[in-house]
């Protein structure tokens, strides 16, 4: 009677202990390298940790970044809760019509393919400078790429599945429920490790072009008066805003697909 | 073909053709007029070379796909078999299927595969849980209820698929080569397993294989199917007493006989 080991083994154990470790080694070499390149193309062409720190430090303190993280993160949660949510209910509704769902598919496809950086100024046009432009911008972006993860999780349905439970006395909406969802759920994991980070950084390339605040427009500001020292403070901050992220879905994740025997592969 | 006098289940010249592909003038016939009829409370095996079609008869049975001709009877009322539209897999629960994969759902633990039948019948109740129990601990499941299928062995999966099936106590089970995947000795404690399960309360069960061995081990009666498109060419009757100790089986009178006689005719 073999079963799978539930627990890494203690040697197993000791060796992912080497992970952090690992990491904070690699962390120190990355600052070192960008001290180094500091060094060598001065201060004012690439701003050192320190700096860049400092100015973190000052913009906390003032509350100017509670301000602008507070509304780029606002305008990434909720174009991910708009685009994301329609583009990952859309395949459970096409897949009730094979019909629609081919009449549909160029239609789709031309959409994904046309550049949204490219329609963000008539976004801009149509909903002003503030933060409704951001979120169409965003849920232009992360619509599609749950809505191709989850049309992939529905294809992968298994039939011999399907065939057993309609044989144990189940209905079709039982059936929807148990075997499409539960399918259909680690593509939209997957789909939400790819959408969450280009929902934030499309926020911030939204403001970019037109904003009165937010990360992305500390940014711009910064570069428009060749302060690089904000312009790096503002890519970092939202960086450890992405890195928060990921780390939140990671939890929910592991929670959520237990049963998945690649469960821990795929938390890279 | 004629046996026991009251049927549980009668298949009456089924034929089978697949839709033809493309390119295809017409897809070769995978049963063509296919009769037979199972006694209640019969265990019948169905021996017949790989790519028979016998998965697809046990399909068309179980109502999960539809036949090009033919008919079948459950008890004396006809089955609705041509009509794939029209198709009740599992008719309301009469016939349980144990198929070749164990076709556990991977994100529920053992036990809530094992009980999901009777959950979506609305018949879990003391009593059905108790023969649930009853069920893991014959077939040495106890301990592992809340394990996920991938932490399973393949020996386990097939005894918790096989127990699902009894759990919900339909009349007839079909078992489709359910023991094909897993290892010699594995498949022989499973088949002990399940001759035990049966002996405690009959089922009528159709038990399809290519092992001429396990097929006489099992059944009180075998059909021999021809080559594709399947037929039945010869049935033997094993009058082997029960309960049945598959241990020495092979040593017993008239089983090498036997053996010989269904492996001339597949042949």
């Amino acid at each position: 009677m073999s079963i799978a080991i539930a627990r890494p083994l203690p040697r197993l154990r000791r060796k992912r202990q080497l992970i952090p470790a690992g990491r904070i080694a690699l962390g120190i070499a990355v600052l070192a390298l960008w001290q180094l390149g500091t060094n060598i193309m001065g201060q004012e062409w690439l701003p050192g940790p320190a700096d860049v720190l400092v100015r973190i430090w000052n913009i906390t303190v003032s509350g100017q970044l509670l301000h602008d993280t507070a509304i780029t993160f606002w305008e990434a949660a909720v174009g991910m809760a708009l685009g994301g949510a329609a583009g990952a209910l859309l395949p459970f509704l096409l897949r009730l019509s094979p019909r629609l769902m081919a009449a549909l598919d160029p239609f789709i496809s031309a959409a994904f393919g046309m550049p949204k950086l490219a329609l963000a100024p008539l976004f801009i046009l149509w909903f002003g400078i503030g933060i409704p432009a951001k979120i169409v911008f965003v849920a232009s972006i992360v619509f599609f790429l749950m809505f191709y993860n989850g049309l992939a999780g529905i294809m992968s349905i298994d039939p011999k599945l399907v065939a057993m439970l309609r044989v144990a006395g189940a209905s079709e909406w039982f059936i929807s429920r148990e075997i499409v969802w539960n399918t259909a759920k680690p593509f939209l994991f997957a789909g939400l490790k790819i959408a969450l980070p280009r929902a934030l950084s499309g926020a911030v390339v939204g403001e970019f072009i037109a904003a009165d605040s937010g990360l992305g427009w500390y940014i711009q500001n910064a570069r428009s008066f060749n302060d690089t020292t904000g312009v790096v403070a503002g890519a970092v901050v939202v960086t450890v805003l992405v890195i928060g992220v990921n780390a939140a879905l990671k939890r929910v994740q592991t929670r959520s697909l237990a049963w998945r025997p690649v469960a821990r592969d795929m938390m890279v | 073909m004629t046996t026991a006098a009251t049927p549980i289940l009668e298949v009456r010249g089924l034929a089978k053709r697949f839709p033809p592909r493309a390119g295809e003038a017409q897809s070769p016939q995978v049963l063509a007029d296919l009769s037979f009829r199972v006694a209640d409370q019969e265990f019948l095996t169905m021996v017949g070379p790989s790519g028979a079609g016998k998965s697809t008869l046990l399909n068309i049975i179980a109502q999960v796909d539809g036949a090009s001709a033919g008919e079948i009877f459950f008890r004396g009322e006809l089955i609705e078999t041509t009509d794939t539209a029209a198709l009740n897999p599992g008719w309301n629960c009469q016939i349980g299927y144990v198929t070749q994969d164990d076709n556990l759902l991977p994100w529920r633990t053992l036990i809530d595969n094992v009980t999901l039948p009777l959950k979506l019948q609305g018949r879990y109740n003391e009593e059905t849980a108790e023969r649930v129990q009853a069920l893991l601990r014959a077939t040495n499941l106890t301990g592992f209820e809340r394990y996920y299928p991938h932490e399973l062995s393949g020996g386990m999966r097939k005894r918790a698929s096989l127990i699902r099936t009894l759990a919900y106590d339909p009349p007839i089970i079909l078992m489709d080569e359910p023991f094909g995947a897993v290892d010699a000795q594995t498949r022989g404690q499973l088949q002990q397993d399940l001759l035990r399960l049966w002996d405690h309360g009959r089922k009528t069960i159709i038990f399809v294989t290519h092992d001429i061995g396990e097929a006489i081990a099992l059944g009180d009666r075998v059909l021999v199917l021809s080559r594709s498109p399947a037929k039945v060419i010869a049935q033997h009757r094993i009058d082997i007493a029960r309960p049945r100790n598959l241990g020495n089986l092979f040593k017993l009178d008239g089983f090498g006989d036997m053996f010989e006689a269904v492996r001339q005719q597949l042949q």
